[in-house]
């Protein structure tokens, strides 16, 4: 019976065309400006690592003075970082920081060209499960050593080595060799967590390197740098002595009880640099924040995008309740052929059944016409946010949202279509029959 | 067999009571052709609809083959209905946007009979009615003749015990008319009971029984059959 109500459903398109084709603009409208919306909370509000989302933990350091009225700082400076790395009891850890640099390419055709990189720990890679189609991520004993070696991204070694295996070749870097130690698959996390106050919705880097050739090779740092008292002296010692924070630091803490540990190690780092004058402020305020936490703590999805939720849903709301009038319209005015099927048989079960599927046939259509609604409207938003603000290749409807936009299109419909469904099953047949 | 005993339908509404029908008592047997006449407004309809099970009683009683309607769910009256009732209405209500084929299935359909049974029978039925040439055509492409044999088709096709027809050939011409009748003559030839609503006393005077309606009411309440089944074929021809 299923495929034979939705052969009517069909035909009662056909019957009313004009009827039907305005519910399902109706939808389409709500459902894809709602779409919209949807798929940009879910990019930018998803869980872009799930699987070990809550083992991930970025560590925050208070290096604020007592009485200065500002937040914590989202980094760390270089001083915390190291000694972070010598002693913290963690699985794994990792300080990065992005940085820019000139790339001169082997190759004779191809002229020097300005890249964007990261400098990581060994640890880096596995942490945040990057994968690699060559080779693989360096030692920790390459980070302590300062070895040359560099990990690139699938798109600088199409461009440099045509894509093939390029592991154990070099290129040149800032004027150094680099030895290539794996080239990683395409890997975008967004939000791209691990940074996020340094462009959360940017691409990825083009290569990695070790993080302490950073600061061995003096190499340009791209990312945000916040100094909290006048950095004293000049030169690169002053700066890593300084209170500026420029280094991102996260930890790998599987259990409850890892992370326990770990608070308390920051906890004790702290009141000892409080001995020393620094950290002055609660020490409650240095504190790990899991993935969630940390997002959420940033901000990274925007209050704007809560006010264009509510505004999307309300238009979804408009559009339905325009619904709800077209297909009462529609369905009372199939009383005659509704009281015929009583006559003949039907049951108010089963003519429930055939006006659910047609409101749902009509969603679906709705849900089908609201995708194209909503593409439009994603490369409209595209325009608007600009590649300046952020990048924007990543908003783009993906396989959920389009089985999400197909599913709400449908329930919601059939949501709306209760109340002139139950109006039509309860019709009185015998007034239609007569007058028909 | 059809029986009511005592049955009154009134209808309510905040500033009006009507009473369609009052302590109106009637049995039907196997076979018969019945009429029913009465002037506009008497209850004919509401008589028909009741014994069709698309309305309820206020009050008497009903029994349709031994069994009590009064007291059966939405669902067990649809399928009484489905299984024992044919309808044939003045205006033929076919379903315009499915073909012949297809708007006699619709009962079939509603008894979940299997692709192959249905399609049988509706072939059957429409050979009966003398269109099985155009099941792929939609009533519209029919004159009023043709549709009123693809509604007697559709009716027929469950092949059910009692056939109620209100003013079946009310829109049709004389000639086309009497085609009809004789349609619904050889159904109640071969045991179909007819129950038949008319404003034709000619129509009337030709069935086994006719029942007239007043205000609500059996006029005629002497039940004499007018003639005895089987002789209704030949009374007509």
């Amino acid at each position: 019976m299923p495929i034979y109500y939705l052969r009517l459903a069909a035909l009662s398109y056909k019957r009313n065309p004009v009827l039907s084709t305005l519910m399902v603009l109706a939808v389409s409208i709500g459902i894809g400006a709602y779409m919209v919306i949807f798929t940009l909370n879910y990019v930018m509000g998803g869980d872009p690592i799930p699987h070990k989302s809550e083992q991930l933990y970025h560590v925050q350091l208070d290096i604020s003075e007592a009485g200065q009225d500002r937040q914590a700082p989202v980094q760390l400076t270089y001083l915390d970082a190291t000694a972070l790395m010598e002693s913290a009891p963690a699985q794994r850890q990792t300080t990065t920081s992005k940085f820019g640099a000139i790339l001169e390419p082997g190759n004779p055709e191809l002229r020097p060209f300005s890249i964007l990189g990261r400098g990581a720990s060994a640890d880096f890679f596995p942490m945040f499960d990057v994968p690699f189609i060559y080779g693989g991520p360096w030692s920790g004993d390459a980070d302590d050593n300062l070895e040359q070696v560099v990990v690139l991204s699938r798109e600088l070694n199409e461009e440099l080595f045509g894509g093939q295996d390029s592991v154990g070749e070099q290129i040149r870097l800032h004027g150094t060799n680099f030895t290539v130690m794996g080239v990683i698959d395409d890997w975008n996390p967004v939000p791209k967590f691990y940074d996020v106050n340094n462009g959360p919705f940017d691409s990825g880097e083009e290569l990695y390197i070790p993080w302490p050739l950073l600061v061995s090779m003096e190499l340009s740092r791209s990312g945000n740098t916040n100094c909290f008292q006048a950095v004293e002296g000049s030169g690169l010692q002053a700066f890593l002595n300084s209170e500026c924070v420029w280094i991102q630091y996260w930890a790998e803490l599987p259990t409850a009880a890892d992370r326990a540990t770990y608070q308390s190690f920051i906890e004790s780092y702290a009141a000892e640099q409080n001995a020393l004058g620094r950290f002055q402020n609660d020490l409650s305020r240095n504190r790990l924040y899991d993935v969630e936490e940390w997002l959420i703590e940033e901000e990274v999805l925007p209050d704007e995008t809560r006010i264009l939720s509510a505004l999307a849903a309300m238009l979804l709301a408009v559009c339905l309740l325009n619904t709800i009038g077209l297909l009462l319209s529609k369905f009372l005015g199939k009383a005659p052929e509704i009281g015929v099927r009583q006559a003949l048989g039907a049951h108010k079960g089963s003519l429930f059944v055939q006006h659910v599927i047609e409101a749902g046939f009509i969603g679906l259509l709705g849900g089908l016409l609201g995708l194209a609604v909503a593409s439009f409207g994603l490369e409209g938003i595209k325009i608007l946010l600009g590649d300046d603000v952020m990048m924007t290749n990543w908003i783009q409807l993906n396989v959920p949202v389009v089985i999400v936009t197909i599913a709400l299109a449908i329930v919601s419909t059939v949501i709306a279509g209760l109340y002139p469904i139950w109006r039509a099953c309860n019709i009185n047949p015998a007034i239609h029959l007569k007058t028909q | 067999m059809l029986k009511m005993i005592d049955v009154s339908k009134v209808f309510r509404t905040e500033l009006v009571e009507t009473h369609a029908l009052t302590d109106f008592s009637l049995t039907v047997g196997e076979g018969e052709f019945v009429t029913i006449t009465g002037p506009s407004g008497c209850g004919k309809t509401t008589f028909l609809n009741i014994a069709g099970l698309l309305e309820t009683l206020s009050s008497g009683q009903y029994l349709l083959d031994g069994v009590d309607v009064s007291t059966l769910s939405d669902y067990q009256r649809a399928k009484l209905r489905n299984q024992k009732i044919g309808f044939i209405f003045q205006s033929f209500n076919l379903m315009p946007d499915l073909n012949l084929f297809d708007n006699i299935d619709v009962p079939l359909r509603y008894r979940g009979m299997k692709g192959a049974e249905r399609r049988e029978r509706i072939e059957q039925a429409l050979e009966a009615v003398g269109l099985a040439a155009r099941k792929k055509h939609v009533p519209s492409q029919l004159s009023g003749g043709q549709q009123q044999r693809v509604a007697i088709a559709r009716a027929l096709v469950g092949e059910p015990r009692f056939l109620l027809a209100d003013e079946p050939t009310g829109n049709l011409d004389s000639n086309t008319a009497q085609g009809v009748m004789e349609l619904l003559n050889e159904i109640n030839d071969k045991g179909t009971t007819i129950i038949m609503v008319t404003h034709d006393e000619q129509l009337a005077q030709r069935s086994q029984r006719n029942i007239h309606i007043l205000d609500g009411r059996i006029a005629n309440p002497v039940l004499t059959p007018l003639k005895t089944p089987g002789e209704s074929t030949a009374a007509m021809a």
